[in-house]
């Protein structure tokens, strides 16, 4: 039963944290979709339903947080990828400020 | 857009139809949204391809889409938050109407802009109504008191009052409608 709300716990956190993690993940980089996808798989440990990172980077652009070009590849295959707005910086700076005071203030109840 | 080539009919076939499903999921957007959203899966399905061994083309092949999950379903917030923008862009009623039925429960505003557009359907059926049924449309009186506005099944012991003059008066009140749904969506749109 307990485990069962932590499980739910964890997945709110993960759903509710992943857009940070993206424009963390973002900072400085360029991605395609499942080249990010694997990248937040191998650093956070998190096993992401992979069909829920389009949906949140279509909506990541529509707030002009990100922006995508598609690079024509060798293989035919065009890759969609994905870099940080100036304004998409910004608002990480925001959050990650956020982040730290919230952990900060949960430490201190620990 | 280039297809991915398989050595196996089975998995070609899977391919075929997880993409062709993609293509209906996404067949309500313009087509250059349905190409993008296309070639987006399509590369997902291809840098996956050649990220796992390639021992079993189908079972590969299956752990992808399903990893993806089914298109009717991860794909359905994308196209409602593109058709959005598409009826932003235009504002042709088409895609404004369809861009409400799939964003319905995704908060108030939809739900008002919803009513909104219901209302000015509403004044437009009422135009037509009134051309092939005159009697039964109106602005109906009895005894000098408002009674009804609009369609009546059954008009005896009514006056209608407004006679012709009711198709401008309703048309005036659908433009109201109209702007004021339209300025709610750009209101909507110069928010973000």
């Amino acid at each position: 039963m307990g485990s069962e709300f932590v499980t739910k716990w964890q997945s709110q956190v993960k759903k509710g944290t992943l857009s940070f993690i993206i424009l963390s993940i973002l900072k400085g980089n360029e991605y395609y979709g499942y080249e990010l996808i694997e990248e937040i798989k191998q650093n956070l440990q998190i096993q992401l339903a992979e069909g829920t990172l389009y949906p949140l980077m279509n909506r990541l652009k529509d707030e002009e947080l990100v922006t995508s070009k598609w690079v024509e590849q060798e293989s035919g295959i065009p890759r969609k990828y994905y870099t940080l707005t100036t304004h998409g910086e910004t608002v990480l700076n925001e959050m990650k400020v956020y982040w730290v005071e919230m952990n900060k203030s949960i430490k201190k109840i620990l | 857009m280039k297809n991915i080539e398989f050595k196996s009919d089975s998995a070609q076939r899977i391919y075929n139809d997880y993409l062709h499903r993609v293509k209906s999921a996404t067949s309500i957007l313009s087509t250059p949204d349905q190409t993008d959203l296309l070639l987006e899966i399509n590369s997902h399905i291809y840098e996956a391809l050649q990220s796992i061994p390639m021992a079993n083309e189908v079972e590969s092949l299956l752990t992808i889409t399903e990893k993806l999950g089914r298109p009717e379903e991860f794909l359905v917030p994308m196209v409602a938050t593109r058709k959005i923008v598409e009826a932003q862009r235009t504002f042709n009623p088409r895609h404004v109407l369809q861009a409400l039925r799939l964003n319905i429960s995704n908060g108030i505003f939809y739900a008002i802009m919803s009513v909104g557009y219901l209302f000015l359907s509403v004044f437009v059926l009422l135009i037509v109504t009134k051309i092939f049924a005159p009697q039964r449309t109106g602005l109906f009186m009895v005894d000098g008191k408002y009674k009804a506005f609009g369609f009546v099944s059954n008009p005896d012991q009514m006056t209608e009052v407004l006679g012709y003059w009711f198709i401008p008066l309703t048309l005036g009140a659908a433009l109201i409608f109209y702007v004021a749904v339209t300025l709610l969506f750009r209101l909507k749109k110069t928010k973000k």
